[in-house]
């Protein structure tokens, strides 16, 4: 008996991630996207990368380095843009983790989150084949035609004069679809990312068991962070999901699919000493832009901001200004959240994104958590709820509840 | 809780902490603005803090000025003269040299830390004057690990001094190692919690740092594509208005509020000059507290080999300089 469960990250706590924003430029112009700055104009030049892995893999031994292993993540716009680039950046850092004799050459992946449009493409199959063992890539795909094409829409062919992006009227379902069965026959299990905005609620039920009907067994899904939720919105959420959690539980899907809104974990009071972790790993992690700055995350670099201005933690010359990472790698929970949250009595599970909270803050800070997902997490804890309440008597009443407990895999909090 | 008003009487008023003044054009506060900026201090129980220009204010002021309890803050050699509360204990006197002599019975002495080394025995002959010595170092910012050696034998050598001082019964007042000495808690500068500063433009700013870089049209971050367009906190009409108040309080500085190098100014000011945020102390702050604070407990424990001393005190051994470095992970 076993109720499937999402993937943890490979190496997850123990490794670095390491991200080039190799190109701020994507075929589409999703209406949801929190890259804001989105243009033609900002492609990582070969010499910035290079300088930048030779930084990173010149301080092997800093304690900002000093992980066990690494993923090296590749981030847009659209990564796959830049294949070649991409493809050489990959090359040279084999070629350094050998010549170095480096801690990570046995340990390191290359990742990848794509809009699956030009996955087809003989570069992008060649690097595929080059680094499969060591490749990680996750296709976005949203679901229905209906409500993918909602949302992940083809830009228009022409830029504005400051090179930035707008979206058109044509969906790109699609072009994404026909790929799924390519990339699902390469990464077997390969889980995609669905996101949900304000217009998105009413069809998620039906577009969860679209993405189950191609063979993707993990979705991985969440409301957007951003204050874009409209009054009744959290009740036709907990509607849809209890929509869900029915055609789950009651199709069967439970032991084979998992859906990232269901998890025994989430929904529970915190402890504000015990359970004070933050839940973001900005910081951690490292991104590096095409200018050669580098942020905590992507999400602090400047094209990924509505009103503030990046927040630059180095350059690839100068290295990184450890007195910028302080902030970060000091957050916790407790300090950063209102009365509400830290007395909230389903805590467990509510995400926060630090760039959305630096973004949306009242004064130039990363202390402060924007909690525009408030009602849409109780919504979700409560369809949660019933979700485990009712999968639990049907696993009672097929006398599989004692194998289940005894069986299940003991689950790591779930961070960002 | 706030209990000290700070009010700029000029744009070229005093510098007495941690940032320069930069601002040389004189812009003498309204009078209309400095009554309604004591009227605000009497209603809301504030101590008045004057920080005074170099020249001598329109006599129509002094009226004004002494209509309330104050504490004076002035330039070295320009004691204003009002007539009322000349001898005042309280009142400062600010400068960023070495005086001849020390005339307040409170002196802020601010150079930069390569000053300060090479003017350590001048520095020194302070102690003896009778006066508490408030020396503020100006470029914390340039402090570097390197230094670390440095800093500690020049405090380590005025440690012997202050202990020759407190042998002859004339206990020293020096902040960066006496301080410490006689806290139990943290005591630090508390800019928007304990204090607000009125700007001569009638706006109030967290402390007068806050209104150089807006008047200078200085952006805080390295990044900065726009200037800082407004730094105020509220104004005269409208009362204060402090976003996100709460960070300046210790409990939410994840780095200060376990940490016991109680005489730090935890500045806020160079917390979000360095930082970014203003929580959050840079290295070069949380190295400097701690060699102040080790030091202090040296002179602690050398002034007990004497007799007794501050029994309730205890500064305990500690094995780092930055709390970064021990913070609690998850």
């Amino acid at each position: 008996m076993n109720i499937k469960t999402g993937h943890e990250p490979w190496q997850h706590g123990i490794s670095k991630t390491i991200t080039f924003i190799v190109t701020k430029d994507c075929q589409l112009a999703c209406k949801y996207c929190y890259l804001v700055g989105k243009n033609v104009k900002e492609r990582m030049p070969w010499e910035v990368a290079k300088t930048f892995i030779d930084y990173v893999l010149d301080h092997e031994t800093d304690p900002d380095f000093a992980y066990e292993s690494v993923v090296w993540d590749f981030i847009g716009g659209e990564p796959f843009l830049e294949i070649e680039l991409i493809d050489k950046i990959c090359d040279y850092i084999k070629v350094e983790l050998f010549r170095r004799n480096h801690h990570w050459f046995n340990s390191y992946r290359f990742s990848f989150s794509t809009n699956g449009i030009n996955y087809h493409e003989k570069p992008i199959q060649d690097f595929i084949k080059k680094n499969r063992e060591h490749l990680s890539i996750g296709i976005t795909i949203d679901g229905t035609e209906k409500k993918h094409d909602m949302n992940r829409v083809w830009k228009q062919p022409v830029a504005d004069d400051n090179g930035l992006t707008k979206p058109s009227e044509r969906g790109s379902y699609k072009d994404v679809v026909k790929n799924i069965p390519l990339w699902l026959e390469q990464f077997a299990g390969g889980g995609t990312k669905v996101t949900i905005s304000s217009a998105d609620i009413p069809y998620i039920t039906e577009s969860v068991l679209h993405l189950y009907s191609l063979g993707i067994h993990e979705v991985n899904i969440n409301v957007v962070f951003e204050d874009v939720w409209q009054e009744g919105d959290d009740l036709k959420f907990e509607d849809q999901l209890m929509q869900l959690a029915d055609a789950i539980i009651d199709g069967g899907y439970y032991q084979d699919y998992a859906c990232s809104f269901f998890s025994e974990h989430i929904g529970k009071p915190m402890d504000p000493e015990r359970d004070n972790q933050n839940w973001c790993g900005a910081g951690k992690m490292l991104s590096v832009d095409a200018a050669g700055n580098l942020y905590p995350c992507t999400r602090f670099a400047q094209y990924s901001l509505r009103d503030k201005e990046a927040w630059i933690i180095g350059n690839i010359k100068d290295g990184i200004d450890k007195n910028k990472l302080r902030p970060f790698l000091t957050l916790d929970r407790t300090t950063q959240s209102p009365q509400k949250c830290i007395e909230c009595e389903v805590a467990s599970g509510c995400a926060w994104c630090q760039g959305e909270n630096y973004d949306a803050a009242k004064t130039h800070t990363v202390f402060e958590r924007a909690t525009a997902i408030c009602l849409m997490h109780k919504a979700r804890v409560r369809a949660n709820n019933y979700y485990w309440n009712k999968l639990y008597r049907k696993l009672e009443l097929e006398d599989l509840r004692e194998q289940y407990e005894a069986n299940k895999r003991e689950m790591k909090p779930e961070i960002c | 809780m706030l209990q000290y008003l700070v009010i700029l009487l000029d744009n070229t008023s005093v510098a007495y902490c941690h940032a320069d003044n930069p601002l040389k054009e004189r812009n003498l506060m309204p009078l209309e603005t400095l009554k309604k900026g004591i009227l605000f201090g009497m209603k809301q129980n504030l101590m008045i803090q004057y920080i005074f220009p170099d020249y001598e204010l329109p006599k129509e002021y002094v009226e004004v000025l002494e209509s309330i309890d104050n504490v004076k803050i002035y330039p070295v050699g320009c004691k204003p003269i009002t007539g009322i509360n000349d001898g005042n204990e309280a009142d400062v006197e600010a400068t960023n040299a070495i005086p001849e002599k020390v005339k307040a019975r409170n002196l802020v002495l601010r150079l930069t830390f390569n000053e300060m080394l090479n003017q350590k025995d001048e520095i020194a002959k302070l102690f003896a004057s009778g006066a508490r010595i408030n020396l503020c170092i100006t470029d914390v910012e340039q402090f570097t690990d390197e230094q670390i050696e440095a800093y500690k034998q020049v405090l380590n050598e005025w440690n012997s001094i202050l202990l020759d001082l407190y042998k002859q019964g004339q206990p020293p007042q020096f902040n960066l190692l006496t301080d410490r000495m006689m806290l139990d808690k943290m005591h630090n500068c508390e800019a928007g919690v304990s204090n607000i500063t009125l700007a001569p433009n009638g706006k109030f700013y967290l402390c007068p740092a806050f209104y150089y870089d807006e008047q200078m049209k200085v952006d805080n971050q390295l990044n900065h594509h726009q200037p800082t367009s407004d730094n105020s906190v509220g104004d005269l009409e409208k009362g204060l208005d402090i976003p996100n108040q709460q960070l300046l309080i210790l409990d939410h500085a994840p780095l200060c509020r376990n940490c016991d190098a109680y005489q730090c100014r935890r500045c806020i000011w160079l917390n979000r000059k360095l930082t970014w945020d203003n929580n959050t102390p840079s290295h070069q702050q949380c190295l400097m507290a701690h060699l102040e604070r080790n030091a202090s407990r040296d002179l602690l424990n050398n002034i007990r080999k004497v007799g007794e001393f501050m029994p309730e005190i205890d500064i305990k051994e500690i094995s780092y300089l930055d709390p970064f470095d021990v913070r609690k992970e998850f």
